[in-house]
């Protein structure tokens, strides 16, 4: 039974570290807190369902076109609007994108309806077992697509010029200007790069969860919490971080009665945050 | 003016490898105006940070009026008579220069509990400083004079006993250097105010102090009146190289 | 300075004048949006004056009409003394809180707020025996004639919202007034000029807490049923945010401008297009972020016009992180 409950955690745990990257990457880079990253996972979502009941494609291969989409529209909305108040207070930039968040909620449910979607293949009973614990290939293919794609993520900060310049803006703006970086549009790519992530994390969830325009906060909230347990900057901390939230949530319902369990998460949360916001592998940030 | 008022006791700070003051020892009297010099990264406002709290201290012990203040948070520091300016004017944005030198008022030493009575003093310390007619300007508008002279209206403001001056000159011209020289000897001699100054303007500061304390790579290596200072061979080794200063002792300049 | 009495005086006229003379939907309306307008004005002592963005503040309001709400049916309390109680409550977990997560800033306050307030509704909604769970509370109604009782309402909401507006008025003026401004212009210069930043932020906090939680309480009244999932809601948190963009935070008459035009807007689009209810408040509040950061009554102080909302990009003045 645990032994079950932590493989689904481990599982899950990827999806959540690919959710978790791209937030990090937006909150350490731009010191913004993107409340509509959970929308975007969202719109992944939908823009997998919608593409797999118009033109039957699998969610796996519709990545790269959602991918595109995302890192399209984000740039665009970074380029034109969140550029303009990036260098603005908390207040200002959180109360942004939390407008953000509920004009995407709207849109999706004036074009999908409130009505759950979500994606059924017809492999989605295909596993294998064992010794007694079962692994559907589904959440497999889903654990090993994360887990490419966060490895990608990694080589693409730490190989490209582009990845390099990113980090060069979030640790030093001013001096990044003086190398030359356009630092502007490296934001613009930086929030494109987060929102692709957070497309491809949709879907990869829209066939083991449905989706309704309502489940960018919760999946925000999700996002949040592994940033900060992973500590920012830090890819392999996203990765610690979704995997023990993966955990924590999958052998917490062996222990605890579900009704505790939110509730365990926002205590784990508060505690971090007071007394190690740094995270688990972070470093002591910008404050 | 023999009492000690300030007293420190291997004050050391180190950022992990980084010797940043290494076990100083200090006294300062009552009414006196002690200078500290050193060259660049000796460690002169890393050594006034710790006395006002705004660092802690790695080793030793600061004490001011019999009472140990070294641990205490900066605001207990500030509320026992100890104010400071910094090199960096960090003055508070949105709000004018009155405003600004007001909270001093209130919050200081004396901790003015009236808005209104706080304004007065602070009034009248503005017309010391020079800056009456600036009252409503917003401080964003000063230029670097001004903005220095607000600092020090600032820590005057909490009314210390005991003054950290840190740079205050730096940027100004030579009659405004002469300027707050005279404010800085009228506030010691008139008001009896203890005065620590850290200074690169040599001139200046070995005019004012009574006595000079050298730091040099986070250690003090001389101490003593100005005259003897500026014949010292090991500040004058500190600042210009040990081949330099063995010339001039040589050749009998003193 | 005499304009600006006689102006006031009037508008205070009309607001007393108002429910005898306008239908029961008015009335309610107008009583709602002192609600929001006290709301607001509470979050502005902790956000706008102090510089601690609080998204976590109606954890005071559910707190306050949940106490209301569970001493008035379960142990048989009248109104008055529910009321204090609540105002109490608020007040102690702020200070609680406070003194936890106090010492973090900016970003990581805003949201370790919204945690502690998630958790605080959870342990709510699973008290069952004490708060009915799921189900909610109904609370005890006034009875009487429904006019008299919009009225009795209204009125309360517009002595709270005077209430609070003289409170800021004194603290734009006053000691303790003068310590939030600093510690929200430079909370390490504040600290070395003699001022107890952690006392003072709770305190901050307190009183924000103070005045959000009374409101819950009458809430709890008003309303009679309460339950957790709206009145934990983080929406309210987002609408007194939105409220004190659009009016300007750190003024005093901001929060209560800021309410009247979010409320006309609310109802003239709810009114018509239920459905895009959600979107065009996004769309404001993205619109008033990008062109008006500051609020109506900076543009009007600063005697702007309307060519003046095109925003440089890259101002330096805007760098408080």
């Amino acid at each position: 039974m645990i032994i079950q409950a932590i493989v689904n955690g481990l599982l899950f745990g990827a999806v959540y570290a690919t959710i978790g990257i791209g937030f990090s990457l937006v909150w350490g880079v731009m010191n913004i807190i993107n409340v509509a990253h959970g929308s975007f996972i969202m719109v992944g979502a939908y823009l997998s369902y919608t593409l797999y009941a118009v033109a039957g494609v699998d969610p796996f291969l519709s990545i790269p076109v959602v991918m595109a989409v995302l890192f399209g529209i984000a740039y665009v909305i970074q380029k034109y609007a969140l550029n303009r108040v990036v260098r603005g207070s908390v207040f200002i930039t959180l109360t942004f994108t939390f407008g953000l968040q509920i004009l995407i909620a709207n849109i999706c449910l004036l074009i999908w309806s409130a009505d759950y979607r979500s994606v059924k293949l017809p492999y989605s009973s295909a596993g294998f077992q064992i010794g007694g614990v079962v692994i559907p290939l589904v959440r497999l293919g889903i654990f090993a697509v994360a887990l490419i794609l966060t490895g990608l993520f990694y080589l693409f900060m730490r190989r490209t010029k582009t990845g390099i310049a990113i980090n060069a803006t979030a640790l030093n703006f001013e001096g990044a200007k003086t190398v030359g970086i356009d630092v502007y549009n490296i934001y613009a790519v930086t929030f494109g790069v987060s929102a692709a992530l957070a497309g491809a994390a949709g879907c990869l969830i829209s066939p083991i969860m449905s989706v309704n325009p309502f489940v960018g906060g919760p999946l925000v909230g999700k996002a949040f919490v592994i940033a900060i347990l992973g500590g920012l900057g830090s890819t392999m901390g996203a990765l610690v971080g979704g995997m023990v939230l993966g955990l924590v949530e999958t052998v917490g319902t062996v222990f605890i009665p579900s009704s505790y369990q939110e509730l365990l998460g926002f205590s784990v949360l508060v505690l971090v945050l007071v007394f190690r916001p740094q995270g688990l592998l972070g470093k002591r940030f910008y404050e | 003016m023999s009492e000690v008022i300030l007293s420190g006791r291997q004050v050391s700070k180190t950022f992990g490898a980084l010797k940043a003051v290494w076990n100083v020892d200090f006294e300062v009297k009552r009414g006196e105006i002690l200078g500290i010099i050193g060259p660049n990264g000796a460690g002169k406002t890393t050594l006034l940070s710790m006395i006002n709290g705004t660092l802690s201290l790695t080793r030793g012990t600061i004490t001011f009026k019999d009472q140990v203040i070294s641990g205490l948070q900066p605001f207990r520091i500030a509320e026992q008579g100890i104010s400071r300016t910094f090199q960096i004017v960090k003055p508070f944005p949105g709000m004018t220069l009155l405003e600004n030198v007001s909270i001093g008022a209130l919050f200081g030493k004396d901790k003015i509990r009236d808005a209104r009575e706080a304004r007065e003093k602070t009034r009248a310390i503005l017309s010391t400083v020079n800056l009456s007619g600036q009252e409503d300007v917003a401080v964003e508008n000063l230029n670097i004079s001004e903005r220095k002279r607000l600092e020090l209206a600032r820590a005057l403001a909490m009314d210390p006993e005991l003054l950290l001056l840190d740079e205050v000159m730096a940027g100004l011209n030579t009659t405004e250097i002469n300027w707050i020289m005279d404010l800085i000897r009228k506030l010691n001699e008139k008001e009896g105010r203890t005065i620590l100054v850290i200074e690169h303007v040599m001139k200046a500061i070995m005019g004012i102090s009574h006595r000079i304390m050298v730091l040099h790579h986070g250690q003090k290596i001389a101490e003593g009146p100005p005259e003897q200072i500026s014949n010292d061979e090991n500040v004058i080794s500190a600042y210009l190289g040990e081949r330099y200063a063995k010339r001039r002792g040589a050749s009998g300049q003193g | 300075m005499k304009t600006k009495a006689i102006v006031l005086g009037i508008l205070a006229a009309l607001c007393i004048a108002a429910p005898f003379l306008l239908t029961g939907f008015w009335v309610r309306l107008i009583t709602f949006t002192f609600m929001f307008a006290v709301l607001a004005s509470a979050l502005n002592i902790i956000a706008g004056f102090t510089g601690y963005a609080a998204f976590g503040n109606m954890v005071f309001f559910g707190l306050g009409a949940y106490t209301t709400a569970v001493l008035m049916t379960r142990l048989g309390f009248s109104f008055p003394p529910a009321l204090a109680c609540s105002a109490a409550v608020a007040v102690a977990v702020a200070i609680i809180l406070g003194m936890l997560l106090l010492r973090l800033k900016g970003h990581y306050f805003a949201l370790g707020t919204l945690g502690a307030a998630e958790a605080v509704k959870y342990i709510v909604e699973n008290m069952t025996r004490i708060t009915g769970g799921g189900q909610g509370i109904t609370v005890p109604p006034l009875r009487g004639n429904p006019a008299v009782i919009n009225t009795f309402f209204y009125f309360m909401m517009f002595g709270l919202l005077i209430i609070i507006i003289i409170v800021v008025w004194r603290l734009s003026k006053n000691r303790l007034g003068y310590a939030f401004k600093a510690i929200r212009a430079n909370e390490e210069a504040a600290g070395v000029m003699g001022i107890d930043t952690t006392r003072y932020k709770i305190t901050a906090w307190a009183l924000s807490a103070l005045f959000t939680g009374i409101t819950g309480s009458v809430y709890a009244y008003w309303f009679t049923y309460i339950d957790a999932p709206t009145v934990f809601d983080v929406m309210w948190v987002v609408k007194m945010f939105v409220i004190l963009l659009i009016g300007g935070a750190g003024t005093i008459w901001g929060p209560v401008i800021g309410a009247f035009i979010l409320e006309t807007i609310s109802e003239l689009v709810w009114s018509r297009f239920i459905n895009l209810h959600l979107g065009i408040l996004g769309l404001i509040i993205i619109l008033v972020v990008l062109f008006m950061p500051r609020g109506i009554i900076s543009l009007v102080s600063q005697g702007k016009g309307i060519k003046d909302l095109i925003p440089i990009r890259r101002k330096t003045r805007g760098d408080d992180r």
